[in-house]
């Protein structure tokens, strides 16, 4: 297991090199002397003020958004329980955007969009919760139900953002979820944030763990299954909530990281929680460096420096397909 | 139906700057482009009420297609890529500042549905169980939605808001001009239509029972795909994928006409469909009165809830109607067959409505309504 946790660690390392490398602007010799100590004041100021933040943001916020899609998973029992797909990810997209339009809070007041996410990501997931009746559904009609609020979400996102079209441009971006231009203030919100409630899902994690075995083993073990669940789903919100106010949409990493983590760390969370904010950390920033390396390819044939690939735009595809193959290698079990 | 589908015409045709009265509309037509009301009427709301039915029609009839050779009460366009495959097509030559004749559009839209559909089939290995479709299908819709998005990004302002309202399905400012483009199409998929609905009420039988009637299911699917798709890409083309339209449109259909079987549900579900996105096109013209919100906007935040509720009402009553859909899949071809499947709707239309009415009223269904359809037959 130490050797598993070693290796992805390892990997994380990497792709946050890969990340830093990456960008436009500074050839890896620059980043190198950068990292060393030297290098001019310009090469600095990217790689202080622009490179490491977007680093650390894209780590935290693929961590977050793992360790809620495992959480909710768990909760729900519901291998589909993705964050996009019940409801939570698309509420928070319209908290936000609610909030901003109002002028509650701006791109300047980021602490009052998280909490604006978080609200919007609640309700988001009670819309679900009341409409596939109250927990007793079974998986594949939340699933359905769950991509049911999502759209009703995404129509009122868009709703709003008909009344407001000036902020249109700065939110697509942030539809699909990016990193682009993260700075010291988005961590310095993230981290405790991510903290705390990851904290609290660890703390969770022996419960979970019962609960993914089903109610009635949970409370033959003793467990009060109800406030459990509550505490699990309130933490899988926050973290969702940070996580999206921080970067945005991004498409399928918290129903498809949980998979790949409890396929290396095994269905106890106690280990599999921090080996999916691991695998998390690694997916989005690998992503994130992929995405930077393939928009300078075509860069010269399309016009200049307009083309950059949000890195939501990539876990979305890959996450598709990853969607895809899960499916179609479990034929017996209806979804 | 009618009801409603006259009076939101006549809002459509008289509401608005400048008002002109219902009794006075004919007269305005009539005069043509001698008066204001004249010119504001025939150049502007007309071709937008035509155009409105017309792409409710396509978008309804599409939903039941899909859902009846799917057997799956959610596989609609938006759920199987299908729209955003359009979208995606449609939207592309904008961003890159590719200019094409406008007659390529529409390929361009059925290009891109064909895509997403297919691939959607394909990766659920043609339609196994009803929701590892859908969620094939909305990883699909999600990937081809983030290659917009990118699209999107990388468009400026103002191309932006034009790309945005076109993708919510907005009816505004489309001409005679735009409606014209549509009419060859329309000539492919209505004569495809008639000849697949037989097909689709033995498709409703499972896939073992219509390979015993002679019905090659994975064939007939993939059919049902592409008239899907000749009937949604046009549209698509020219106002933006209204959504849910090809949601809520069959549900109503069945709700209404819970006995009957898919040939007498396809023109129900069309005629549902040309009446929602009429009635969404009014408050998404007046509601913030000189700001236009498109309709799809509407029909989005209303189709889904709706489209549910009457699902779920639906599904009750299936059980208790099952035995009579299967009598009426037998009727069903015999009536097509005759050519006339689109008029035996309206030749009873009126005696439809007071029974809607009464539906609407809390009429619960009951396995005594099945006779009630029969005599209108």
């Amino acid at each position: 297991m130490t050797r598993r946790f070693a290796a992805l660690a390892a990997l994380a390392v990497v792709c946050a090199g890969v990340e830093l490398v990456a960008g436009r602007g500074m050839s890896p010799g620059v980043v190198w002397d950068v990292v060393n100590g030297g290098g001019d004041a310009t090469a600095r100021h990217i790689f202080f003020q622009l490179r490491l933040p977007r680093l650390l943001v894209a780590l935290g916020a693929g961590a977050s958004l793992a360790v809620a899609g495992l959480v909710l998973q768990s909760a729900l029992r519901n291998p589909l329980a993705g964050p996009e797909v019940t409801g939570v990810t698309p509420g928070a997209v319209l908290g936000a955007v609610t909030a901003t339009a109002l002028g509650l809070a701006g791109w300047d007041s980021p602490l009052a969009v998280v909490l604006a996410a978080c609200t919007g990501g609640c309700a988001g997931a009670a819309l679900l919760w009341l409409l596939a009746g109250r927990g007793r559904g079974d998986p594949a009609q939340t699933a359905v139900h769950g991509v049911l609020v999502s759209a009703v979400l995404g129509g009122l996102t868009a709703m709003v953002l008909l009344v407001e079209p000036g902020e249109l441009g700065s939110v697509v971006q942030w539809l699909v979820g990016t990193t682009e231009g993260r700075v010291w203030q988005h961590w310095h919100l993230l981290w405790p944030w991510a903290l705390l409630w990851g904290a609290a899902a660890w703390l969770l994690a022996g419960p979970l763990t019962l609960l993914r075995c089903g109610d009635d083993i949970a409370l033959t073990a003793g467990l009060s299954v109800r406030p459990a669940r509550t505490l699990a789903l309130l933490c899988a919100v926050a973290l969702t909530a940070g996580a999206v106010a921080a970067v945005g949409a991004l498409g399928f990493v918290g129903l498809l990281v949980p998979h790949l983590a409890v396929a290396v760390f095994g269905a106890d969370l106690r280990v599999s929680l921090p080996g999916a904010a691991l695998v998390g950390a690694v997916v989005v920033c690998g992503a994130d460096a992929a995405a930077q390396l393939s928009s300078r390819l075509p860069a010269p044939g399309l016009d200049s420096g307009r083309f950059t690939l949000p890195v939501g735009a990539l876990t979305a595809c890959l996450g598709a397909a990853l969607l895809l193959v899960v499916v179609r290698r479990t034929p017996s079990r209806t979804f | 139906m009618v009801v409603l589908l006259v009076a939101s015409s006549l809002c459509a045709l008289s509401l608005g700057t400048p008002y002109v009265p219902p009794h006075r509309l004919a007269g305005a037509v009539l005069d043509g482009d001698s008066t204001l009301a004249g010119i504001v009427v025939t150049e502007l709301r007309v071709p937008r009420l035509v155009l409105a039915l017309v792409a409710g029609t396509c978008l309804g009839a599409a939903g039941l297609v899909l859902q009846e050779a799917l057997r799956n009460p959610l596989a609609v366009p938006e759920m199987l890529g299908v729209s955003s495959g359009a979208a995606l097509g449609v939207a592309a030559p904008l961003v890159l500042t590719l200019s094409l004749p406008a007659a390529v559009q529409p390929l361009l839209a059925i290009g891109g549905a064909a895509l997403g559909g297919g691939l959607t089939l394909l990766a659920a290995g043609l339609g196994r169980s009803p929701s590892a479709v859908l969620l094939t299908g909305a990883a699909v819709a999600a990937a081809l939605q983030a290659a917009l998005l990118v699209l999107m990004v990388m468009a400026d302002q103002l191309d932006l808001q034009l790309i945005y309202r076109y993708l919510l399905g907005s009816l505004s400012a489309r001409t005679w001009d735009d409606i014209a483009g549509l009419w060859p199409w329309l000539l492919v998929a209505v004569p495809a239509l008639v000849l697949c609905a037989p097909v689709l009420s033995v498709m409703r039988l499972g896939d073992e029972d219509a390979e015993a009637l002679g019905v090659r299911a994975q064939r007939a699917r993939l059919a049902a795909l592409a008239i899907a798709v000749v009937l949604i890409a046009p549209v698509t083309a020219v106002c933006g994928p209204v959504a849910w339209v090809g949601f809520l449109a069959p549900h109503l259909a069945r709700w209404f006409n819970p006995a009957a079987g898919a040939v007498r549900w396809l023109p129900w579900s069309a005629a549902w469909g040309a009446a929602v996105v009429t009635v969404a096109d009014v408050p998404a013209r007046l509601a913030l009165a000189p700001v236009e919100t498109p309709a799809g906007a509407w029909t989005a935040l209303l189709g889904v809830p709706a489209g549910v509720a009457l699902m779920r009402s639906g599904g009750r009553g299936r059980a208790a109607r099952s035995a009579p859909a299967v009598g009426e899949t037998l009727h069903g071809p015999r009536t097509a067959a005759s050519g006339a499947a689109d008029e035996v709707p309206r030749a009873g239309a009126p005696d439809d409505a007071r029974r809607e009415e009464a539906g609407a009223g809390g009429t619960r269904f009951s396995p005594s309504r099945p006779t009630g359809t029969e005599d209108v037959r």
